[in-house]
């Protein structure tokens, strides 16, 4: 009898989400896909995160305000569904305790979902969803006070970096081919406009999109080929990048490919194989040891899970950087309060080692008229990587002070 | 059960006091249930429960698969949206939500009205791909995969705050199973349940199947509009992708976890597949309900085992599946990423465990413990009435042929049948009667010749038309509604008249006791007396009974003859068809015998027994059958 | 030849390769239902585990040959399984649960496979030069000549099992009538197994096939078992190698109409002559009228 009067009040108060607040822990929330077509990018993130909180509180905890607590992590697999994503976050923001949230690959399940961490002025910090329009949703209506940041190379910079490289590669004609999700399609529009932006030396002369589960590209890279593109700007993701590098392959089309992160990813890499050689895209993160800043992450990251590579290493290094930073800030804030955690995330004084860069400062006061006061990525943190014999190494080598900490902001 | 509860109730009344109290229970939920994501599960449920109501309508009551739901709800979100973005006001908004579903949910219909089962399935798949399809690629209108934001606009004036708009949802959804229920046990609904019973019957009955097919089908899709319209104005931010396959198996799921047939499954369905997969992802709470769904799975074959049976598949498959879970939930390194394939698990569970979904089984509960006041039978009126008693020819079939492949199974057969006769057709097993009765009735289309009755030559292969033209007939292999009580069978059947006249063809058909139960219930024998009673409340001029006597008992068959005498004296018209020769004998004016698709001799009764030739179909004409004839003469005599 | 044309004639080519593919797939589904009037809604994922199988079995050092029986040995079982667990039950008392059964068993074999094997797609390794093959400037990959070469083997193979050994001769007794085949004592439950298990099999040994093309992942299969439900249907569910024709139809039409409309609108037209196809005659395209016996 006792015990299942036990576990009624125990399902009932977890139901009526009135659960006594624990008193020492400090709660963060981590959202993501964990399972379905972008799980690699949720997983990493996570995986990346939750080694930056086991070593926080290997350490013993966040020191805040004078007492040690420890870090305690609640997991949402929103399955990169907006519904599923809406709901996750309504969970997440009426559990009371919350102090913040990282995550989110999907730009739809921001764009669906943080209005109730806003509503409820919970700390988010997106990672490492990059599409457009996660951000500027809050500075189109307006928002004065807004608890969301964002720590991811946003495809605003991205564009603008594929598009000086494709100039800088000395090509005029180029074909754009993106796939037809939210993701895709935004960033398209970016690429477009970045093209405008930096003077219309690129003529777009194909714009093609594919679905997701498409294998065959041969038809979008006719049409490239056709209209005598001499490069294939790409925003897609992994599976999809590596058929249109086979599609490349096969009929013999040998131009260049620049697109977005993604083809950074270990399921484009290693599914394209040979076909994936000289892809190039802006990276924050590159998996490579031989970068001294980088390197404990790395090794960290193969040990704790047993694997010779990170399946998503951009996304795995931001879920470990934006965790750390989220920590500074609630020390800093000296509470576990969401809008006191907001206000230091705004202003930084420590500056705070990362796997991918030292960050000093990285957010500012939001501006509804600058999306970059919440967005912690500048076109000068982020380098071009180019996909060679299955790994991602830096394109133009002049650029690796960036990665070693030299430059940033 | 050892036990049970006597309720001066009905069972409608005990109904609708259950929905009242729940619905007041959710109204008032939010006061001691606090929050927004309370209150955001709440209002997808209320929103998902609209949707569901609405597929229930042909998944449940038609009884076909049907994967466009999600797309028809989609169409409606991005109608309501769209509406809003031009500043329409809300209640507007709404109309255009459902209309944006419910005018290609009827277009769908069209086309698909002609099919069935995974063909059904199939046409309806493809719609869903194609809205999906068109609302991304339409750039322009709807913002493709970047989706469409809207800001939820006041209701009259009224700021919808989330309680406000899940009080309106809830009403919504009210009102939604209210007009569901009651369309749907009407007699429009009692038809669409017989359509899923037998097509065959609803046609030949007149009934109709294509009338009831599209209105069940408009309904569901007017539903799922005004479901979409809500969710538009729930979340506020619309995205083609969401409203594909997957979101379709959930409901399908949904609803089937429910109960069919059943607003309240519905209901129930629509709960599951909002709060499960949510509540799963709270460690503790997915820890008991994986361990409480074990219990109760373990509990049927442990009652199997003390009444020393062994337990069924139906019986151990569910804990079978439900072992799995629980092993996963204990052991698995990383719950979260297992959820989904426990989530299948639960579902596996459910629907082997439970065929008619949670409310079907909530319900034969309940009927177990509460004996509820039996609803009081209507008063018997009507009955057999005297046709018109004109002379002349009422049925006439000229040179008809059919063939199956290279058998010839009816061969240039002409029969001609006068107003007021009873006519029997006999003959051996395969000797074609019953595909002539197929093709006088309009269940085939003969290859040539034609059918005439009362004077209107109805379209060959329209079982419609002749019915139109007058007949009505009964099957040799019962074609029963099996969902629908004997009662509801009659009346989906009547032309004219109601409930009280229904009771009086049960009454002129003996059934009069057995008018509350359900078809899929009653013996055999009473059903073939139940065929005759559905065919006779159609009112027809020509009656063609195919063996009505085969499979009865002998004071069955008694009754059968009184009863088709009565419908003789009557100066109905009837075309018998039987094996048993008493029968003929007793009731046939004249008698056509068939052999090899074709006619072989025609008479009285006496004068068809006394014939040669039909002697050697029935028997062969060798010389070693000559003692079997003999015998047969005895029997025939 | 000029090169608009051209490329119509590659896309063409290279749609129908895979719509071979599609029609074996497809095949599975007409074996299940000639035996017991059931098709598996989850076999597409047979098909996905068939190739995560066959992949595991590479990797523990067994040559392509030898993966490959190995994959179809288990996707058999895979597909007894199905019939067993899902669909047995519900077709005993005719409901149409066994259609949800089925996806519901496919969605748990997604969720196994997501952690068993990881969510990421993989190569699938095959002993087929790189490199494409050129026909009068058509190019072809070894791979995609492999699927059009094995979906033809197998269904070619399977057929002639049915008719020259005496378990294929009892499967198709009992498709014909499963009462008069009982009375010859041919068990129908048997008879139903088997066929599931070829099934099973077919699906597995597309999914080895069809993998080196699209790689190996949890949701490689996800849109195939709609697909070849199509050509299953419009081909008519009895109706032979109607599907081959079927499959090919739907796989150049899918490829023609993405690169003429734009590949959003890939699948519409297929589609909308799907409808049409199918209010038109519902028995499919080579299917045989349906007599309704009363």
């Amino acid at each position: 009898m006792k015990a299942s009067r036990f576990i009624l009040t125990a399902l009932l108060s977890t139901l009526l989400s009135t659960g006594a607040m624990a008193a020492d822990v400090v709660k963060i929330a981590i959202t993501g896909p964990f399972s379905g077509g972008s799980a690699p990018m949720g997983l990493s993130m996570r995986d990346g995160a939750k080694l930056a909180i086991s070593q926080i509180n290997q350490s013993g905890g966040i020191n805040v305000g004078g007492t040690k607590m420890k870090i305690e992590l609640i997991e949402r697999d929103d399955e990169g569904k907006n519904d599923r994503g809406a709901l996750v976050a309504q969970e997440i923001s009426a559990m009371g305790d919350i102090s913040a949230v990282i995550g989110t690959v999907n730009t739809g399940v921001a764009v669906m979902g943080d209005k109730y961490y806003v509503e409820k002025g919970i700390v988010k910090i997106i990672t490492p969803a990059a599409g457009s329009a996660s951000m500027t949703q809050w500075s189109k209506v307006g928002t004065k006070d807004l608890p969301i940041f964002r720590f991811a190379a946003h495809d605003g910079i991205q564009a603008q970096m594929v598009v000086e490289q494709a100039i800088r590669l000395g090509l005029r004609k180029v074909a754009i081919l993106h796939d037809a999700t939210n993701y895709g399609v935004s960033g398209r529009d970016d690429l477009i406009e970045q093209i405008k932006k930096q003077g219309g030396k690129l003529k777009v002369v194909a714009i093609e999109k594919f679905a997701i589960g498409d294998k065959d590209m041969t038809g979008q890279l006719i049409k490239a080929k056709v209209s005598g593109a001499q490069a294939i700007l790409i925003w897609g993701i992994g599976p999809e990048l590596a058929a249109v590098a086979s599609g490349k392959e096969k009929l013999g089309f040998k131009v260049p490919m620049i697109g977005g992160w993604t083809l950074s990813m270990s399921n484009f890499i290693d599914t394209a194989g040979a076909a994936g050689n000289g892809a190039l895209m802006p990276q924050t993160f590159i998996e490579d040891e031989s970068i001294q800043r980088a390197r404990p992450f790395i090794q960290a990251y193969h040990k704790a899970y047993g694997v010779a590579k990170i399946p998503s290493p951009v996304s795995a290094a931001q879920g470990y950087d934006a965790t750390m930073l989220l920590a500074e800030a609630i020390h800093e804030a000296g509470s576990t309060k969401p809008a006191l955690i907001k206000a230091s995330l705004e202003n930084l004084k420590t500056t705070v080692k990362g796997a991918i860069a030292d960050w000093k400062k990285p957010w500012s006061k939001w501006d509804p008229s600058n999306v970059e006061t919440h967005e912690a990525f500048r076109r000068t943190n982020t380098v071009m990587g180019k996909v060679k014999n299955g790994r991602v190494v830096l394109a133009n080598p002049s650029e690796k002070g960036v990665l070693e900490g030299k430059k940033t902001k | 059960m050892l036990f049970h509860v006597n309720l001066a109730l009905r069972e409608k009344t005990a109904e609708r006091i259950m929905r009242l109290t729940l619905f007041s229970g959710l109204a008032t939920l939010p006061m001691i249930w606090h929050g927004e994501y309370a209150l955001g599960l709440l209002t997808l449920m209320a929103v998902y429960g609209v949707l569901l109501i609405g597929l229930d309508a042909t998944v449940g009551y038609l009884g076909q698969i049907n994967l466009a739901q999600a797309a028809l709800f989609g169409l409606g979100a991005y109608g309501t949206a769209l509406a809003i973005q031009a500043e329409v006001s809300l209640p507007l908004a709404l109309l255009v939500g459902i209309a944006a579903a419910l005018i290609p949910g009827v277009a769908l219909a069209l086309p698909a009205l002609r099919l069935e089962g995974p063909q059904f399935a199939l046409s309806t798949l493809s719609f869903a791909t194609l809205s999906v399809i068109f609302l991304n690629e339409s750039e322009s209108v709807t913002n493709g995969a970047l989706g469409l934001s809207i800001i939820r606009p006041s209701l009259l004036n009224i700021l919808l705050d989330s309680t406000r708009f899940y009080w309106l949802c809830l009403m919504v959804l009210f009102v939604a199973w209210w007009a569901s229920q009651l369309l749907l046990r009407s007699r429009f609904g009692l038809a669409i349940e017989a359509l899923r019973d037998s097509p065959t019957a609803t046609d030949a009955l007149g009934i109709g199947t294509l009338r009831h097919k599209a209105l069940a089908f408009a309904w569901g899709s007017a539903l799922a509009g005004l479901a979409g319209a809500l969710h538009a104005l729930n979340f506020g931010y619309l995205q083609p992708a969401a409203f594909g396959y997957d979101l379709m198996v959930i409901l399908l799921l949904g609803t089937v976890f429910g109960g069919r047939r059943n607003q309240w499954g519905a209901f129930t369905g629509a709960a599951v597949i909002t709060l499960l997969p949510n509540l799963l992802s709270n460690r503790t709470l997915f820890s008991f309900l994986v361990t409480l769904g074990c219990l109760l799975a373990i509990v049927p074959p442990i009652r199997a085992l003390f009444s020393r049976k062994t337990p069924s598949f139906r019986q151990t498959a569910p804990v079978a599946a439900m072992s799995v879970a629980l092993v996963l939930a204990l052991f698995a390194s990383n719950v979260e990423e297992w959820r989904k394939g426990i989530f299948a698990l639960f579902l596996f569970a459910a629907v082997v465990g439970l065929p008619d979904g949670i409310a079907g089984a909530v319900t034969a509960i309940l009927r177990k413990l509460i004996r509820f006041a039996p609803d009081p039978l209507p008063v018997a009126s009507g009955g057999i009435q005297p046709a018109n008693s004109s002379a002349g020819l009422a049925l006439q079939a000229s040179k008809l042929r059919k063939s199956f492949g290279g058998v010839k199974a009816v061969d240039n057969v002409t029969l001609k049948i006068m107003k007021g006769e009873t006519h029997g057709l006999i003959g051996p097993n395969g000797s074609g009667k019953t595909t002539l009765v197929n093709l006088i009735s309009g269940l085939y289309k003969p290859d040539s010749g034609s059918v005439e009755i009362f004077g209107v030559r109805p379209i060959p292969g329209s079982l419609m038309s002749a019915f139109l033209a007058g007949s009505a007939r009964t099957f040799q292999n019962l074609q029963p509604f099996s969902g629908l009580t004997a009662l509801e069978s009659i009346m989906v059947c009547q032309r004219e008249g109601g409930i009280s006249e229904a009771m009086g063809w049960l009454n002129t058909a003996g059934l009069q006791e057995k008018a509350r139960l359900r078809c899929s219930e009653m013996s055999y024998g009473d059903l073939r007396f139940l065929e005759i009673a559905r065919a006779l409340a159609t009112r027809p001029y020509v009656l063609m009974l195919d063996e009505p006597a085969a499979g009865m008992s002998k004071p069955d068959i008694i009754r059968l003859v009184d009863l088709v005498t009565s419908i003789k004296r009557a100066g109905i018209t009837i075309l018998l068809i039987e094996h048993h020769q008493d029968v003929i004998a007793e009731l046939c004016d004249l008698v056509t015998v068939m052999d090899g698709g074709q006619l072989i001799a025609q008479g009285t009764p006496e004068q068809v027994r006394r014939n040669k030739k039909v002697i050697e179909a029935y028997l062969g004409s060798d010389e070693t059958a000559t003692q079997a004839k003999s015998e047969m003469r005895t029997q025939l005599c | 030849m000029n090169a608009e044309l051209l490329a119509l004639i590659q896309m063409a080519v290279g749609g129908g390769l895979m719509g071979m593919a599609y029609a074996l797939v497809a095949y599975g589904f007409q074996l299940t239902y000639a035996a017991g009037k059931a098709v598996n809604f989850g076999q597409g994922e047979l098909v996905m585990l068939g190739a995560f199988i066959g992949l595991s079995l590479a990797g523990i050092g067994l040559p392509y040959w030898a993966a490959v029986p190995g994959a179809m040995v288990a996707g058999a079982a895979l597909g007894w399984f199905v019939e067993r667990a899902a669909v047995r039950l519900a077709l005993q008392q005719r409901n149409e649960g066994w259609i949800l059964l089925t996806i519901i068993v496919g969605l748990f074999g997604v969720s196994a496979a997501e952690n068993i094997w990881g969510r990421e797609d993989k190569p699938f390794p095959v002993p087929w030069p790189d490199g494409a093959l050129e026909f009068f400037g058509i190019s072809v990959t070894w791979p995609e000549l492999a699927i059009a070469a094995g979906a033809l083997g197998m269904m070619a193979l399977v057929e002639l099992a049915k008719r020259y050994t005496m378990p294929g001769i009892a499967v198709q007794a009992v498709s014909a009538d499963p009462d008069s085949a009982e009375l010859c004592g041919i068990r129908s439950k048997s008879a139903i197994s088997l066929s599931w298990a070829v099934s099973g099999a077919a699906a597995a040994f597309a999914g080895t096939i069809i993998a080196p093309v699209t790689t190996v992942g949890p949701t490689m299969a996800a849109a195939l078992t709609l697909k070849a439900f199509s050509v299953a249907v419009v081909a008519g569910l009895d109706s032979g190698f109607g599907l081959v024709l079927a499959g090919i139809a739907l796989g150049s039409a899918e490829n023609l109409s993405g690169f003429l409309l734009g590949s959003g609108w890939r699948e519409a037209p297929g589609l909308i002559l799907l409808i049409l196809a199918l209010a038109l005659r519902p028995q499919g395209i080579f299917g045989k009228k349906i007599i309704r016996k009363v």
